[in-house]
């Protein structure tokens, strides 16, 4: 439990440390209270495209979000952006997100993005779908452009899922836990996988579903990773 | 736009009425949109109860229920639920619940409005009531109609011609003969300083002069037909049309204010349009053997067809296949007159429910009766018997199937003089027992197809003024007529019962066309109005007691929006060569018409609420 606590203490201390602009202005924000019911929780759902799983040596393509709140995915503000990168797309990557090198080059710099990016996730808990990857690649970024790694406060569908799974004690296919088949289980519509947006906004919806049950007692403290 | 959001956008795109809204719109709508998940048996209005939204379901379903409990309507994925918009629930939120797990796109209504603030006919579908938005539904259906059709509705006064000619009832026969042939027509109003006395044509100078070796030199009085039909020239073709093929005559006089304004004639109406409900009656009448006729009724399924196709409302389609079922029989009835002889006292052919009421369609089950003079003779009753039968085979043979309920001429019961008709109407009147009231929907909807008019008009003066003072009969009536309830809509592919089962089928006649004629029946019975056709029985009560001009507007609507798909689905079937039906599969209705289905449901289901707790 004194891990979970020590999140708004990072804050804090990194807060001292980071040079003024977006990480600053980002760790500025306090994180939710751990005891924060569900339906009060400000969650930014988040999903990232990239060119691999590296996050050291492969590059992030584009970045989609939707604001989660009081169990409400408003559409308004959600947020896609194409990056520009350095150095061509791998053909089989092109097709999994669909992203060309043409669409690639009228993307925005990868400062910009993890500005904007900061700015919404003020304040709020990232949701995500697998959080290795989004973690892993922004903390990365935020490396690159303000020399340090942040740390983000993270809800992950897939590992809510996986604690239900396990609990039951049975053998399971890894594949069950995927986003789509978690939404079909759920009886979700299908939807347009490997958009980024897209995916944001199936996992908010997953989110909403996985924890409409028993939404009085569900707090911050039980999701988090 | 975003793939991601065009998924969304293209979703609620294809939705009803939205789908009339440009894509920049639609873009700003989705920008609207907040995504909820509501758990089943959850309640919707206690997880919102802020501003009112308009929710687009995306998955899963939702109920409706009123204040006590009634489920009013069922929501499933693609369908929009407003109930939250309706001005009613300002203070009381309505009582909705999820059946299933729900995922919900919720737009804010005011920010909605603001959106489709330009495009009225979708702010009409939010605003409006179902009898709103089935009356402008049934506007649109109607100008296209006219648009469409030539000869039904066009009025008389579009192909009558004048001035007549006319002749002095004191100048001879030879001077009429003369007179006709030198301007060319087959027919004269005789009148004295222009004051109509009859009419003489062709057929009665062969018939009445030179076959009875009449001297050509008697005035034309003699030979004249005096009680002269004539039409008023407000009518319709289709007025028209029906006089003469009751009275069975070719020459029709126009009046305007009982003055002569010209004639109109067989001829004119078959030259304004061509393969058409005219020229089958004309053909008929022609027609000298019952083989001939059968070969005629198999136009009539190509003439409604055509009919429908054309756009022509379901009404005159009804009008215009009854007419010619009248002229079948009537061509039948001629036929066994000559080969039975002269009937021993006088009689009348009627025909009976939708026939009578004018709202018959192709392949229907002939429903007819006779009624015989009181003068009747136990002798006399072969004659009968066997007119009966040679009529009843023949409309047989074109096509008009036996009626599975008996209700013939051929069935001793319904072949009855004047005095036992009128006791029947008694004794239904005034002990309505179930079985008395089965035969209610057939029986007080009775016309005269041949024969002398006033047999029934006698029987049902008589009988109105009993049923109009009759509230215990009017009650049973009512309660009876209650047993057929409209569904409430529609849940995904399935028709919805007011009981909240589903049904794999829609029963358009059961459903929602038998209930509409059992009220307008109730009403024209409580208000001694003795039309039997449908919407002029709602016409007509129309501001009585029985009914508020509004309602009898909406259920004009509600029967003519049912009829039309009623029309069009046994067209479809037919042309298929299939045998046409009531029954709608809702996949084959669009959404826009499941729409305007639950409108013209809702219309109904309120009539009969309230004549529900009127009794």
């Amino acid at each position: 439990m004194r891990w979970l606590i020590g999140y708004e203490a990072q804050r804090k201390r990194m807060l001292a440390r980071a040079p003024k602009g977006p990480l600053h202005d980002f760790l500025s924000v306090p994180f939710p209270l751990l005891y924060t019911p569900v339906d009060q929780i400000p969650i930014l759902a988040v999903d990232f495209e990239t060119t691999g799983l590296d996050a050291i040596q492969d590059k992030l393509l584009s970045v989609g979000c939707v604001e989660l709140i009081q169990r409400q995915i408003k559409i308004g503000t959600s947020y896609h952006q194409i990056i520009q990168t350095q150095g061509s797309l791998k053909a089989d990557n092109v097709t999994i997100h669909q992203i060309t090198d043409d669409q690639k080059d009228q993307g925005k710099p990868l400062a910009e993005v993890v500005a904007a990016l900061l700015k919404m996730l003020a304040g709020k808990v990232m949701l995500v779908h697998f959080a290795r990857i989004e973690r892993q690649f922004l903390q990365q970024a935020c490396i690159e452009l303000y020399g340090m790694a942040p740390v983000f406060p993270i809800i992950d569908t897939l590992v809510i899922a996986k604690k239900k799974l396990d609990k039951r004690d049975v053998a399971y296919d890894p594949s069950e836990l995927r986003l789509s088949a978690l939404r079909a289980k759920y009886q979700l519509p299908n939807h347009y996988a490997h958009n980024a947006l897209n995916d944001a906004i199936a996992t908010a919806e997953l989110l909403l579903a996985q924890t409409s049950k028993k939404n009085e007692d569900l707090t911050l403290q039980q999701l988090i990773l | 736009m975003d793939s991601a959001l065009s998924e969304i956008s293209e979703f609620i795109q294809a939705i009803p009425p939205l789908d009339l809204l440009p894509s920049n719109i639609i873009e700003q709508i989705v920008k609207e949109i907040s995504i909820s998940y509501v758990r089943r048996g959850q309640s919707l209005s206690a997880t919102n109860n802020e501003e009112a939204n308009i929710y687009i379901l995306r998955k899963g379903a939702l109920s409706y229920f009123s204040e006590d409990e009634k489920l009013l309507a069922k929501y499933s994925e693609g369908e929009i639920c407003s109930a939250f918009c309706l001005s009613q629930h300002r203070h009381t939120p309505p009582n909705i619940a999820s059946d299933e797990d729900t995922l919900l796109y919720g737009i804010n209504y005011n920010n909605f409005q603001q959106l489709i603030k330009e495009y009225p006919d979708v702010i009409a579908y939010f605003q409006h009531t179902s009898e709103q938005r089935l009356n402008k539904k049934m506007l649109q259906v109607n100008e296209e109609a006219i648009v469409n059709s030539s000869l039904l509705n066009s009025p008389i006064d579009n192909f009558y011609h004048s001035p007549v000619v006319t002749i002095s009832p004191n100048k001879t026969i030879q001077q009429a003969a003369i007179l006709m042939t030198e301007q060319g027509f087959s027919c004269l109003v005789v009148a004295d300083n222009e004051h109509p006395l009859g009419i003489v044509t062709d057929k009665d100078i062969r018939r009445r002069c030179v076959a009875q070796g009449l001297s050509i030199k008697q005035p034309v009085s003699a030979i004249m037909t005096d009680d002269m039909t004539t039409i008023d020239i407000n009518s319709t073709a289709y007025d028209a049309l029906m006089k003469m093929t009751q009275k069975h005559i070719h020459h029709l006089p126009v009046t305007a204010n009982n003055q002569l304004k010209g004639m109109v004639t067989v001829t004119d109406l078959m030259n304004n349009e061509g393969q058409n409900a005219v020229n089958i009656t004309s053909v008929i009448h022609k027609a000298t053997s019952v083989g001939e006729l059968t070969e005629i009724s198999s136009m009539i399924p190509k003439l409604q067809i055509r009919m429908a196709k054309l756009g022509t409302t379901a009404d005159h389609v009804g009008k215009s296949i009854s007419a010619i079922t009248m002229a079948f029989t009537i061509r039948l009835i001629e036929m066994a007159e000559k080969l039975l002889g002269p009937p021993p006292v006088p009689y009348a052919w009627l025909a009976a429910g939708s026939q009578a009421r004018q709202e018959q369609f192709a392949h229907s089950d002939q429903d007819n009766a006779l009624i015989i003079s009181n003068d009747l003779k136990p002798e006399h009753g072969y004659w009968f018997k066997d007119l009966a039968t040679f009529v009843s085979d023949g409309l047989a043979a074109c096509g008009f199937i036996y009626c599975p309920g008996n209700v013939m001429a051929t069935n001793p019961q319904w072949c009855k003089t004047q005095k036992q008709w009128s006791q029947y109407f008694f004794q239904w009147i005034n002990t309505p027992e179930p079985k008395a009231l089965m035969h209610c929907s057939t029986f007080f909807d009775l016309t005269t197809v041949y024969g002398d008019n006033q047999l029934l008009e006698k029987v049902r003066t008589k009988m109105l003024k009993t049923t109009k003072s009759s509230t215990l009969f009017i009650a049973h009536l009512s309660r009876n007529a209650l047993n057929l309830r409209p569904p409430l809509g529609f849940f995904r592919d399935f028709v919805l019962k007011q009981n909240g089962e589903n049904k794999a089928t829609l029963d358009l006649k059961h459903n929602g066309i038998a209930p509409i004629v059992d009220l307008a029946r109730i009403y024209a019975l409580s208000e001694g109005i003795s039309s039997v056709n449908t919407i002029e029985r709602l016409k007509q009560a129309a501001g009585t007691p029985s009914l508020s001009t509004a309602s009898a507007a909406n259920l004009v609507d509600a029967f003519e929006f049912l009829s039309m798909l009623r029309m069009v689905n046994q067209a479809d079937k037919l042309q298929q060569g299939l045998q046409p039906n009531n029954y709608l599969s809702p996949k084959d209705i669009s959404k826009l018409e499941r729409e305007h289905l639950k409108d013209a449901f809702k219309v109904i289901k309120t009539m009969q609420d309230s004549r529900q707790s009127t009794y």
